[in-house]
């Protein structure tokens, strides 16, 4: 095998691993530090995108778009936090239901306003050359917004106020309520966060995933599955899980066919689940 | 209060005799009108409704209006099995106009076989479906990959690689690729097929680029597949490996890519909205007028309004609308001229013989034609699906895999 081809995917590979945990962090803050599972979060990923899409077509530089996506998500998550998810705390099936429900209204929401194709933003026309492969860059570059991203989540849960307030309101909510932390408000900016990461991996993915309105469907399985492997210890988690399933699966791909790289990574799934059944982290002492 | 009752019901017996007086013919359509394959389904639901009204316009059928019960899938397919049985049981229709999926096809298939009620499917499609009531307008997987594959070995060279989708569509098309490459002296160097979530194609484009083919057949489905063309620009590859593809922009997947990955993309497929005919001329200048031109035409919306047209020709010749005399019309070889250029209904293999129509996208998101192959016959449906012969037939013809 030559080396030029083994360095490209490697390189694609960890690229690869990148999107997915991009894809997935905001769906690890909201199931990791709420217990809320988000089956909505691949719609919200959708959100961000045609947000990211409409301001660039409106004339704002595409990097700009992307903090206004992040707003955007950002504020209909609160508004579902407060309308939906925070009568259904500690009910885990009845939450999914719920999101699911909002899924399909989101899905055809987006049908109705945007119809079914709208241009697309494309790619940036840049490559690298390896030897005589060559990678297109805009992908490798998720690579140093995944760990941007990753840094980001860490510094805001365990420096910040906030992310203190956060972490004492889930974990032990009455005692957060008698010494004054308003547990309610921080749950709703908790979800709120979530729904935001989810709005930016849909616009910093919007070059490389076309905006559509069933975009969300294709993340939400593995983002999900990620997390579940994950387990309690969520960011370092689902940061290594999606380099070992994300990045394993895509090795797997460019050696053998895409259908054994989908088996490897739901196989190795469901083998680390059946291993570690509270997911990989279980017996971890870190906190995130 | 009952006496009222009575009455209010003699009166709707009443207005429902005095509509079925009316004597019109029932036709009935199911298609994805939500959920998410309403990108086409949309469109052939508004094609169907265009003919028929354009049929009315011009005096109906054996002088007597036409009349649609529609119905909307929602992209479920048990939807499909329940609506076209209600339409059989319930609506008494001559004739349905339904589905897009060949999972949908294959759903309803022998409920209109059972009914003996001739069944119009109106997508371009694997091939092969076959039954005395199953009437194809869409173009099979031979048909139209037949001559895209002899052009483009000639215009790039003969070295070929894959990528399609997992499931029937991809592997039966893949099948006729390597048929047909090795026909016209070319070879398949590598293939691909992916699941329909796949988003990330870098290990793809690693293994097109170990196997250096001339060009990529490429038949992405769905939105995510799209991501593919976008991806293998951005690879900067677009400019030494051409791609050929026999269903992009049958969904207007040209208006979802960027101008420099659709550029020089090639398509092939029975109908483009640039087809420069005065038929043509005339069914979009009506769909414009009606539907307006945000969302350019796809095949499968002249598909379903050809299935509408042969559908009426033959009630015409049969002098009925009687199933089973259409039935018998339809297999006399109706020819129509259609917005694609004239078509005919073959009598043995119920496909439609057409044009097929190869296409290079350009940079304003449209497409431009560079070769048109008259009236294409579908081979392989002709040769292994003669009804004529063998009225009971009811197979979904596949070629062996290889």
């Amino acid at each position: 095998m030559e080396l030029d081809f083994l360095a490209t995917v490697l390189l694609s590979s960890l690229s690869s691993a990148s999107i997915l945990l991009i894809a997935t962090i905001g769906l690890a803050v909201v199931f990791g530090l709420m217990g809320v599972i988000n089956l909505a979060h691949g719609e919200f990923l959708m959100i961000g995108a045609y947000t990211a899409l409409t301001v660039t077509q409106a004339g704002v530089p595409y990097i700009l778009s992307i903090p206004i996506a992040v707003a955007v998500t950002m504020v209909i998550g609160a508004i579902v936090e407060l309308l939906i998810i925070n009568r259904l705390y500690g009910r885990l099936f009845d939450t999914m239901l719920a999101t699911w429900g909002l899924s399909i209204v989101f899905y055809q929401l987006a049908v109705l306003i945007f119809g079914t194709v709208t241009p697309g933003i494309g790619m940036p026309q840049f490559s690298i050359a390896v030897g005589e492969y060559s990678l297109a860059g805009y992908p490798l570059l998720m690579i140093g917004v995944a760990a941007a991203m990753l840094i980001f989540v860490y510094l805001l849960m365990t420096k910040s106020v906030y992310g203190m307030k956060a972490r004492a309101s889930i974990q032990v909510p009455h005692m957060a309520q008698a010494i004054g932390i308003e547990s309610s408000r921080t749950n709703m900016l908790t979800f709120s966060v979530g729904c935001g990461l989810a709005g930016f991996a849909g616009a910093v993915l919007l070059p490389i995933v076309p905006a559509t309105p069933s975009m969300g469907f294709a993340f939400v399985i593995k983002a999900f599955l990620t997390v579940v492997v994950a387990g309690p210890v969520t960011l370092t988690g689902s940061a290594i899980t999606a380099l070992g399933l994300g990045g394993g699966a895509s090795v797997t791909a460019s050696f053998m066919t895409s259908v054994v790289g989908d088996v490897f990574f739901f196989v190795i799934t469901a083998l680390l689940l059946w291993l570690y059944p509270m997911g990989i982290s279980a017996k971890w002492r870190r906190k995130l | 209060m009952k006496k009222h009752l009575t009455t209010s019901m003699i009166a709707v017996a009443a207005a429902l005799s005095a509509q079925a007086a009316l004597a019109e013919i029932k036709i009935g359509a199911i298609f994805d009108l939500t959920g998410g394959l309403n990108i086409y389904g949309i469109q052939q639901d508004n094609a169907l409704d265009l003919a028929v009204e354009s049929i009315n316009a011009g005096g109906g059928v054996l002088g007597e209006q036409v009349e649609v019960v529609s119905y909307d899938s929602q992209s479920e397919l048990s939807k499909y099995t329940q609506y076209a049985n209600t339409s059989v049981l319930r609506d008494g229709i001559s004739a349905m106009f339904a589905g897009l999926t060949s999972s949908s096809r294959e759903a309803i298939r022998p409920i209109f076989r059972r009914a003996n009620i001739p069944y119009f499917y109106s997508s371009l499609y694997e091939g092969g479906a076959c039954d005395r009531q199953t009437f194809v307008t869409g173009s099979s997987a031979s048909q139209q990959l037949q001559p895209l594959v002899e052009w483009a070995v000639e215009e790039y060279g003969p070295r070929v690689y894959i990528m399609a989708p997992d499931y029937n569509f991809g592997t039966i098309s893949a099948h006729w690729i390597n048929e047909y490459a090795e026909a016209n002296g070319g070879e398949v160097v590598g293939e691909d097929f992916l699941a329909l979530t796949v988003t990330d194609y870098a290990p793809t484009i690693q293994k097109i680029q170990q196997s250096r083919p001339d060009f990529v057949v490429a038949l992405p489905v769905g939105a995510n597949q799209t991501g593919f063309l976008e991806q293998f620009a951005a690879a900067g590859l677009k400019d030494s490996i051409g791609v050929v593809s026999s269903n992009y922009g049958s969904g207007n997947q040209q208006v979802v890519v960027s101008p420099e990955a659709g550029e020089g993309l090639i398509a092939s497929q029975g109908y483009f909205m640039q087809v420069d005919n005065p038929a043509n001329a005339e069914f979009v200048e009506m769909w414009t007028a009606k539907y307006g031109n945000d969302t350019p035409i796809v095949s499968g919306a002249v598909d379903v309004w050809n299935a509408v047209h042969v559908w009426a020709a033959a009630v015409e010749e049969a002098g009925s609308a009687d199933p089973e005399a259409v039935i018998t019309a339809l297999e006399s070889g109706i020819t129509f001229d259609a917005p694609n250029g004239t078509v005919t209904m073959e009598p043995g293999s119920h496909h439609l013989r057409q044009n097929i129509y190869i296409a290079r996208g350009d940079d304003r998101h449209g497409f431009e034609i560079v070769e048109t192959f008259e009236d294409v016959a579908p081979t392989y449906e002709n040769e292994m699906c003669d009804l004529l012969a063998s009225p009971n037939l009811a197979e979904h013809f596949t070629p062996e895999s290889n």
